[in-house]
């Protein structure tokens, strides 16, 4: 496989326990090159032992994780040099100034004097923390805080990016400011891998989406393909100018439509049918057909937070991924199919 | 119990007692009296010791003595700023407990936890007057005294630990208040001796008559005086005497001391980073890494500038040691009626001043070195820099070393002012192997100490350096009854014996190299 084929992330079967209690569980996903990929999932649901395995904290008790074609255990000084790894809380020497923390972790990545002084420029001006480059952090307030470990991150210029709740406890402003400069380091060509909370804001920036609940996945796979559902079946929601019986049962009639409902209470039916053995004309036409007046139809997209609520549902059996066999990895697909 | 006041206090007790480290701790303890006893035992059986009750009661009052001493300035000070270094107090504040409530559930409920295992004890020690050589009520004045002190100390903690942000600088006063408590009047007593024997002062003129009396009573209120009149022979004393009824005086006003300065201690919330240390604000703003410290030289850099201090830490260790010899010198010039210094005796103060700094200030940073990353949870940002944890350990520990070991140049200086006393202090080694072995000996606790004392800083929130000196203190008690008792049965030869303990450190050291690794390696986990 090149290079440019092989995917950023790469885990297959991976098991991880603390003690008595099962953290993942056959974790099996990808993650493409350039893009950004959310990672989400309840409290305790294992994202953050899966962030730390990939930051080579943790190793792995089962399965294969490589990052960038590297194997995490053997070559982890490797996987070291690509990634920069942001934990969900302030990792800071709180009595250094911004500067002088910059200037260490950047010399601690081997990075000469001159280097050094164009990253630390460079990191400052993209976090927008020049003004402050002299300040002692412990005087910082927590989204300037959260720059600064941004900024940590970046000056080795890694190639991935990890991390974990970095919006957590940011306000408004600052949390648009972090995701502005997130988009900016995709344009920039890294891959960012991301965890969060809060699916609004990850539905908007995010190529790709890993579901986990349980140390299980539950979805991994683009985000249009998690709102289109499993890709086989879509939903419709019918308006008309009042309620026409004969409509609903034309409706029935049409060959492979699984069920007409009505949501609410005014003239409106959702139409859920296979996209295999009908399409959205067919249905149209059988209503025009059956002398109803139209006044609205439009595809149902699934956002993230239904997603959610509906993967992450007690009960919910595991989704097996199609290349969480043997077979050499592959990269997700980018429609709706790359559903796990 | 129903009051609200006590609500804090009931819970911190009904955790203590559900305490693990408590029920190991009394485990341990009793295991140590066992282990005491054996080796006195057998020393009065073969005719080498004589009172070998008293003996063994001396061992142990001394050794909870020195424990209480140690829990002063670490289990007690953090009492109330635990609370504010995590920002908890200004919560506990906002509830119904009133400050009175928030000292008793945060310290007298340690106290209490402190009393149970010095009682605890009073059973087993019983087993001193079958032994021999000492009567009951010694055992019961010794207690006392034992469990006033203790009183005392945890409300003096409480005090600095309502009145200071941090719990280093709550244990640094009580450590000096102690400290002055403990052996500041045999100063001042030896102080007072000097200047009336040289006719500078006449005591019975002015204030002198009523500075005398508080030497005294200063002197009758230390345990130390107190314990020492207690474990003479033939001791008829009262059980309760004055340093008991002065110390729960004391300790009763500390805490009302505590309690009067609570409100106004801590009002404000403040962030308890730890401060820049030694280091001039203006200069460090603009600092950079030396162009040549790249990669893990950068580790090292980071560890002696902020760890171990810097230059300007430096620079005021090697003040302390100038201070410390010239202080030296004065008491010789004064006190010991030297009428010239010469060098001989300045080679040795500086040899030994500059190691005593030494060893302290590296026992002081190994307790820091590990324990100050994993308290701000920096430890994951340096684990995830592509190098191995024991190339990141060690390179820590060369930059804390950078900072400190300068501080033996004190020592090759005194050795070339002394030659030919460091000469034949080589050649007695030489031949005397016991000399060798306790040279040897000492470099290997020594390091045992600092392996162990880094190990408990990772573990431990606090006071990792002051339950390593206990642990080494008991162990070092164990051992040197253990010789004694080899010697005194003329089963062993100290050289075998001094091979056996030297194994013995140097395995449990090897033992605590690789545990701190695993342990670096799981605190970035954590985190």
């Amino acid at each position: 496989m090149s290079e440019s084929n092989q995917p950023t992330i790469d885990i297959r079967g991976l098991h991880h326990s603390y003690k008595r209690q099962q953290a993942l569980r056959d974790v099996s996903f990808s993650v493409e090159q350039g893009s950004i990929h959310g990672f989400v999932g309840p409290n305790g649901a294992g994202k953050t032992t899966t962030l730390k395995i990939l930051a080579t904290l943790l190793k792995p008790q089962r399965g294969t994780v490589r990052v960038f074609g590297f194997e995490i255990v053997g070559q982890y000084k490797s996987v070291r040099r690509k990634i920069g790894f942001m934990p969900d809380h302030f990792s800071l020497y709180r009595q250094m100034t911004v500067q002088e923390y910059l200037d260490f972790f950047a010399a601690a990545y081997g990075l000469d004097l001159q280097e050094r002084t164009r990253v630390v420029g460079d990191v400052l001006v993209l976090t927008d923390m020049e003004s402050r480059r002299n300040d002692l952090i412990k005087g910082l307030s927590r989204g300037m805080q959260q720059r600064v470990s941004l900024a940590r991150v970046l000056v080795h210029d890694p190639a991935l990016l990890l991390l974990d709740e970095p919006a957590s406890g940011l306000d408004p402003r600052a949390r648009i400011e972090l995701m502005d400069i997130i988009r900016e380091l995709r344009r920039m060509g890294k891959t960012i891998f991301i965890s969060s909370h809060i699916l609004s804001e990850l539905a908007m920036l995010c190529d790709s989406v890993t579901i986990l609940d349980r140390g299980t996945v539950r979805y991994s796979g683009s985000i249009s393909g998690l709102s289109q559902g499993n890709g086989e079946t879509a939903d419709y929601l019918l308006s008309l100018a009042e309620d026409h019986p004969a409509a609903e049962a034309a409706l029935r009639k049409v060959s492979g439509v699984i069920e007409v409902t009505k949501p609410a209470k005014g003239p409106q039916y959702r139409v859920s049918f296979h996209k295999q053995q009908t399409d959205p004309n067919l249905l149209l036409r059988a209503v025009l057909d059956s002398g109803a007046q139209i006044l609205g139809f439009q595809e149902i997209v699934r956002h993230l937070n239904q997603a959610f609520m509906d993967l992450t549902e007690p009960g919910v059996p595991p989704v097996i991924m199609e290349a969480a066999d043997n077979t050499p990895p592959t990269p997700p697909a980018t429609d709706g199919g790359g559903a796990a | 119990m129903k009051l609200p006041v006590l609500a804090l206090f009931e819970r911190s007790l009904r955790l203590e007692t559900r305490s693990a480290l408590m029920c190991w701790s009394r485990a341990g303890l009793l295991i140590l009296i066992l282990f005491v006893m054996i080796p006195i035992q057998s020393m009065a059986k073969s005719g080498w010791l004589g009172a070998p009750g008293l003996h063994f009661l001396q061992e142990l009052v001394w050794l909870n003595l020195v424990c209480i001493t140690l829990a002063g300035f670490s289990y007690f000070a953090s009492a109330i700023t635990e609370e504010k270094e995590e920002l908890m107090l200004g919560l506990l504040r906002m509830t119904d407990l009133s400050p009175v409530a928030i000292l008793l559930g945060k310290s007298t409920s340690r106290l209490v936890g402190a009393l149970l295992l010095l009682l605890v004890q009073v059973p087993f020690v019983l087993l001193a007057v079958s032994l021999g050589g000492v009567g009951l009520l010694q055992i019961a004045a010794a207690y006392g005294a034992l469990l006033a002190y203790l009183f005392l100390v945890c409300n003096l903690a409480l005090l600095f630990s309502v009145v200071f942000r941090t719990t280093p600088a709550a244990a640094a006063a009580t450590f000096a208040v102690l400290l002055g408590f403990l052996i500041g009047h045999y100063w001042a007593a030896g102080m007072e001796q000097y200047l009336t024997s040289t006719h500078h002062v006449n005591l019975q003129r002015g204030a002198w008559p009523m500075l005398t009396t508080v030497i005294d009573l200063w002197r009758r209120a230390a345990p130390s005086d107190r314990l020492g009149a207690i474990f003479q022979t033939g001791f008829a004393g009262p059980a309760i005497g004055f340093q008991v009824a002065s110390n729960l005086v004391l300790g009763t006003a500390l805490f009302l001391l505590a309690w009067l300065v609570f409100d106004p201690c801590t009002r404000e919330e403040k962030d308890a980073a730890s401060p820049r240390r030694w280091r001039w604000r203006r200069a460090t703003r603009r600092s950079r890494i030396p162009p040549q410290l790249v990669g893990l030289r950068a580790v090292s850099w980071k560890d002696f500038m902020f760890i171990s201090g810097g230059w300007w830490g430096l620079l005021l260790k090697f003040g302390v040691v100038a201070f410390l010899v010239a202080a030296c010198n004065i008491i010789a010039l004064y006190f010991d009626s030297r009428k010239d210094i010469t060098w001989e005796f300045e080679g040795g103060v500086l040899i030994w001043v500059s190691l005593i700094t030494t060893a302290v200030c590296l026992a002081l940073e190994a307790a820091r070195v590990f324990q100050d990353e994993t308290r701000w949870k920096t430890l994951s940002s340096l684990v995830t820099l592509p190098i191995s944890v024991r190339e990141l350990a060690y390179r820590k520990v060369a930059g804390v070393l950078a900072g400190t070991l300068p501080l033996l140049a004190g020592v090759v200086l005194g050795g070339l002012l002394v030659p030919d006393a460091i000469g034949s202090f080589f050649r007695d080694m030489e031949k005397q192997p016991t000399l060798f072995g306790v040279f040897a000996i000492t470099i290997l606790q020594y390091l045992l100490f600092l392996h162990l004392t880094a190990f408990l800083s990772l573990i431990l929130k606090r006071g990792a350096l002051p339950l390593a000196i206990a642990i080494q203190y008991m162990g070092g008690s164990f051992f040197m009854s253990f010789l004694a008792m080899g010697l005194s049965l003329g089963r062993a030869e100290p050289g075998a014996i001094f091979f056996i303990i030297g194994v013995i450190c140097a395995v449990l050291t090897a033992v605590l190299h690789r545990a701190i690794g695993l342990r670096l390696i799981r605190a970035a986990a954590e985190e």
